[in-house]
């Protein structure tokens, strides 16, 4: 039952806040962090458990799939650890970065967003799902405009109205999927898949693909990423990049790889992402002035990146998007929340108030380069270790559509080199138009040294992970093991 | 399972429809919220007629009526009610977001409204 803690804990906190709020402004608003923080400890602490075999909690002391439960195994787990890890040192930043009221609202919805994520990662069921989808919607929508200026209240209204197309898209999958199978269950759909009439369930998958597809920002339906990454308070945007669309990533890989087996879609799969892939990575090259807008982008084109491997529908495919995964919640993570404060220090986003910024900021500077370098897959960073990682994935297929396909992630890499560096070129060798600048507070250096240290960690000793990504992706390849391991414990 | 009148589906479908086209097709940011809420109810119509068995009653167990066989299926009603709720908290925060965005461009018209690309 500690698992369902791992919920349970972020909600419970986000109502806190305003009580606590009430007596100390102080402690209310470090509620978040404390609060995350203990759900990382009990997430690191369930991990041998559930290493050894996933745990099975069921709500209600029903058995599944008479209940709702939660099924925390190694890819769930993993990506909870992932999230409260990145929501803790949002957190931690966020104390000192927002200065905007109501502030009691923003902590509050930043713990909400985050119950969503970790539900959605979490739950055995694909109702249950779509609820935790919402509850994480509904809080990116308000914190998108969080700001109430012109950019972010249109961003959000803009986000708002296609996120509901996508929700209705996967209630209607919800609602086929139920009238067919008359289960809702995830294992027990994936058990009972196959007795559904084939026509149905294609169009209950589609549905359910395009419902998510928007929040994992797949091409073409990305309309609104750019604009709500880049007009939302810059730590809004890092748990946007890192841990948002993330989420709609494993919802995507979780439908496609559990409950419907079949080979058709994840070659289709494949090739949206590798466009999605392509079409961020230029868009990004031609943002000559907004940072935060090729920042949003590049998120685009890793998403695609993720994607593409989780279509190779191998093995070593998800292993692969699953690294990527991680490799660019930490960079972009780290990238939002420096340039968040760069931002705030120069008093602009265009790219070109950042002249010799990195120069003046030495430190910052430093970290904005690591992650940087990780995103384009320079060793010894995180990104070279998972781009390498997609590329023998893609080439393990021994096919020659997917060896293009490589070549085309390659191209999108020179694309990134491009635009990065070009972006490195001016934060460090530009002659600096500003004075003095000051360096960041420590609640914002520390989130950002631990991201960077983990960015080095990983990259030179990946083993550190591979073997919980290597259990995850073999989470989401063995069908068999997981329906049994859900339906087995009637 | 599929019991449920053909007409209830075909009502399902045709809001469905109705409220997409509304959203993809209206320039007032009140009707594109309208079409929503179409899109949502048509989508919870769709939900209830999945679970509905014809004539069959309410799903209540009550002493006088303890017999299950002559209920229709609850799971898509208890869905439908968590989705009516979810429904009206996006609704309303839409409605809200377009009375700022209305204090800022002093416009619904999202033809005008081009701070961003839209």
């Amino acid at each position: 039952m500690v698992a369902a803690l791992l919920v349970a804990l972020p909600f419970l906190g986000a109502f806190l806040i305003p009580l606590v709020g009430m007596g100390s402004k102080r402690i209310a608003y470090s509620i978040p962090a404390i609060v995350l923080l203990a759900d990382l400890g009990i997430a690191l602490s369930l991990l041998p458990q559930a290493l050894r075999a996933p745990i099975v909690v069921s709500i209600s002391g029903w058995a599944p799939p008479l209940s709702i439960n939660l099924y925390v195994g190694p890819l769930g787990l993993g990506l909870a650890i992932l999230i409260s890890l990145l929501g803790f040192l949002v957190a931690v930043y966020g104390m000192g970065y927002i200065h905007a009221e109501p502030k009691e609202k923003y902590h509050m919805l930043v713990l909400t967003l985050i119950t969503g994520a970790i539900g959605m990662v979490l739950t055995g069921d694909i109702f249950n799902l779509f609820v935790f989808f919402e509850i994480l919607s509904l809080s990116s929508y308000a914190l998108t405009g969080y700001n109430r200026d012109r950019t972010g209240t249109e961003a959000a209204v803009k986000y708002l109205i296609q996120g509901s197309i996508g929700s209705a898209f996967i209630l209607i999958g919800i609602a086929l999927l139920y009238g067919a199978l008359g289960t809702l269950n995830m294992a027990d759909l994936a058990a009972r898949i196959t007795a559904g009439d084939p026509m149905t369930m294609f169009l209950a998958l589609s549905f359910l693909l395009v419902g998510f597809g928007i929040e994992a920002a797949i091409s073409p339906l990305n309309a609104w990423l750019p604009d709500a990454h880049s007009s939302a308070p810059s730590s809004v945007s890092a748990i946007l990049s890192g841990i948002a669309i993330e989420t709609g990533a494993y919802a995507v890989a979780r439908i496609v790889y559990t409950v419907f087996p079949g080979q058709g879609i994840m070659f289709v799969l494949a090739i949206i992402g590798i466009v999605t892939l392509l079409m961020g990575e230029m868009a990004a090259f031609h943002q000559h002035d907004d940072v935060k807008r090729m920042l949003a982008y590049s998120s685009i084109g890793q998403m695609g990146l993720i994607v593409f491997a989780f279509g190779m529908a191998s093995q070593a495919g998800a292993f692969a998007a699953l690294f990527q995964l991680v490799s660019h919640t930490l960079a972009k993570g780290l990238l939002f929340l420096a340039v968040g404060y760069m931002i705030y220090r120069v008093g602009s986003r265009r790219i070109s108030a950042f002249a010799g910024l990195g120069r003046r900021m030495p430190m910052t500077g430093t970290m904005v380069a690591i992650a940087v370098l990780s995103l384009i897959g320079v060793p010894p960073f995180t990104g070279f270790m998972s781009k390498l990682a997609v590329v023998r994935a893609g080439l393990m297929q021994h096919s020659a559509v997917y060896t293009g396909m490589v070549v085309l992630v390659l191209v999108a890499t020179m694309i990134e080199v491009g635009y990065l560096l070009r972006f490195l070129q001016v934060l460090f060798f530009a002659v600096p138009e500003t004075d003095e600048v000051a360096e960041l507070p420590l609640s914002a250096a520390l989130p950002i040294a631990i991201l960077a240290a983990l960015i080095i960690a990983i990259g030179i000793y990946p083993q550190m992970i591979t073997g919980l990504l290597h259990q995850a992706a073999a989470g989401l390849v063995e069908r068999a093991a997981y329906i049994k391991s859900v339906l087995g414990a009637l | 399972m599929n019991a449920g009148d053909p007409m209830v589906y075909a009502g399902a479908v045709g809001l469905i429809l109705i409220g997409l086209f509304t959203v993809i097709t209206r320039r007032n940011l009140i009707k594109i919220i309208i079409g929503l809420t179409l899109l949502d109810g048509g989508v919870n119509l769709l939900l209830v007629a999945v679970g509905y068995i014809q004539g069959r009653t309410a799903p209540i167990i009550t002493p006088a009526h303890p017999d299950t066989a002559r209920m229709v299926d609850p799971i898509p009603q208890a869905l439908v009610l968590t989705a009516i709720v979810i429904g009206l908290g996006v609704t309303a925060l839409g409605l809200g977001l377009a009375i700022r965005v209305y204090g800022h461009y002093n416009t619904l018209d999202t033809r005008k409204i081009r701070g961003l690309k839209w």
